[in-house]
């Protein structure tokens, strides 16, 4: 039997949705204008080896987090790890990038889904980052869907944003995108499951530079 | 730890933290609180750097710093660098609190190891926690765990392979201006440091600054420069370390 949850997910994990993702690259536009990532296999190292890592070390474990406390309607834990990913985020460009997704997702969600709790949490002036939307939004799904979820859109944002920056096409993202979701894939769950006081976190001071740059930067194509 | 030649220059207490043993060894423990009470200003150096051995035992060695910052009250906080050893386990954990009209200028200067004799990013295993409170809120935090054997170095080592990384926390009065184009200027030359800052999180004038640096040199000219930026802008004379 179709799972219910199904039809949403495909709706709002399209490419299409209006996030305003298609205007972000998240530092790889100053990561390619320093040369750090010239050509596709650039990217696809750079994936490998820098976001996926830290999609397993904080973003799911995070995200898991805050899937149980939005599954739960527990909206105080959720504002809590909002206010704390704030915190997280130390470069400010990459922080409101972040924020400018999460709500634009909130304002869509809220229109397509009667809910009290995405009403109540618009109410809380709350810093809506992309990561802790996601997790309202896609509560009712079981919590390695949605890891599963987040981690697409974070990997082939990246690949998207990257077809203009480098000489790449479609069918080379696509498959940069899917070698990407497959070496992911089998670390979703167990990312995920890791105890609440778990020590989680990632070391990448050359994004963080990279996107402090970008927003002092004279002439840039991306929001961020 | 020792406590050496407490000193009063351009308005701040100097203190130098000395360990006087060779270094961090596994199993060591220790705990370190700094309290600046509120108008108080108090600069806190090393001599040298801070040297983490090889783990004999596999046990790791910890770390935990709490610094605390009344209101009006300045910390600076200006260590040599930290030089994890081939084999160390490390473990680091800050925790800064400042509170409203508090200052603060805290540096880390995390280097590869001994380089000079061949051995570079060879520890087992650094983990690093920093939390900065301003008042009530959590302004920063960091957690990374740091292993030669896995993908968390790949990011620090892709501009220079025998990077140095340089992490910097500032908080100033409200009013005064953070040098942000000052300490840009810095990083001017992108063939030998790699540099960015941003305020952070928070209604307060705090600002991170981040730099990945090509070898030693360039790191430590970074720290002073950086060091004469920041005091310029708070328009306060700078306290001599006293070992330049």
């Amino acid at each position: 039997m179709l799972p219910e949850w199904l039809p949403w997910l495909l709706q709002v994990n399209d490419s299409q949705f209006p996030s305003g993702a298609y205007a972000h690259s998240m530092g790889l536009e100053e990561l390619t204008q320093r040369d750090y990532i010239r050509k596709p296999e650039d990217l696809e190292k750079f994936l490998h080896e820098q976001i996926i890592p830290s999609l397993k070390a904080f973003e799911l474990p995070f995200l898991a987090r805050t899937h149980a406390a939005a599954a739960t309607d527990d909206l105080k834990t959720v504002r809590a790890l909002d206010d704390e990913l704030e915190a997280w985020k130390l470069a400010a460009e990459l922080r409101q990038a972040s924020r400018q997704l999460g709500s634009r997702r909130l304002v869509m969600a809220r229109k397509l889904e009667n809910s009290a709790l995405l009403e109540q949490y618009v109410q809380s002036d709350a810093p809506c980052h992309h990561l802790i939307i996601c997790a309202l939004e896609l509560r009712a799904l079981p919590t390695a869907a949605a890891g599963c979820a987040f981690g697409l859109q974070t990997l082939s944002g990246y690949a998207t944003a990257s077809m203009k920056l480098i000489r790449m096409g479609q069918e080379r993202c696509q498959l940069i995108v899917r070698h990407a979701m497959a070496t992911l894939a089998p670390h979703i769950e167990p990312a995920m499951a890791v105890e609440d006081d778990s020590r989680i976190g990632w070391f990448n001071p050359l994004l963080e530079i990279s996107s402090m740059r970008h927003a002092r930067a004279q002439e840039r194509l991306f929001i961020s | 730890m020792h406590l050496s030649k407490p000193h009063v220059d351009a308005g701040a207490l100097v203190t130098n933290l000395v360990n006087p043993t060779a270094g961090i060894f596994d199993n060591d423990e220790i705990s370190l609180n700094f309290a600046v009470d509120p108008g108080a200003s108090l600069v806190l150096t090393t001599p040298s750097s801070s040297r983490v051995y090889r783990s004999r035992k596999g046990d790791t060695a910890l770390v935990r710093q709490t610094m605390t910052v009344g209101t009006g009250g300045f910390l600076e906080f200006y260590p040599e660098p930290f030089i994890p050893h081939a084999g160390a386990r490390y473990r680091q954990h800050n925790v800064i609190k400042v509170a409203p009209g508090g200052e603060l200028l805290f540096f880390e200067w995390l280097s590869p190891g001994r380089v000079a004799r061949g051995e570079a990013f060879e520890f087992e295993e650094l983990c690093w926690d920093t939390d900065v409170w301003s008042g009530d809120v959590l302004i920063a935090r960091e957690r990374y765990r740091l292993r030669p054997d896995d993908a968390s170095l790949k990011s620090l080592r892709l501009p220079f392979d025998l990077a140095h990384y340089l992490g910097c926390f500032v908080i100033l009065p409200e009013g005064v201006p953070f040098p942000q184009a000052e300490v840009e200027a810095l990083g001017g030359d992108v063939s030998s440091v790699y540099l960015g800052a941003a305020p952070l999180a928070g209604n307060v004038n705090a600002w991170t600054v981040k730099a990945i640096c090509r070898d030693s040199l360039v790191t430590r000219k970074l720290l002073k420069d950086l060091r004469t930026v920041i005091y310029q802008a708070r328009g306060k004379a700078q306290p001599t370390l006293g070992r330049y």
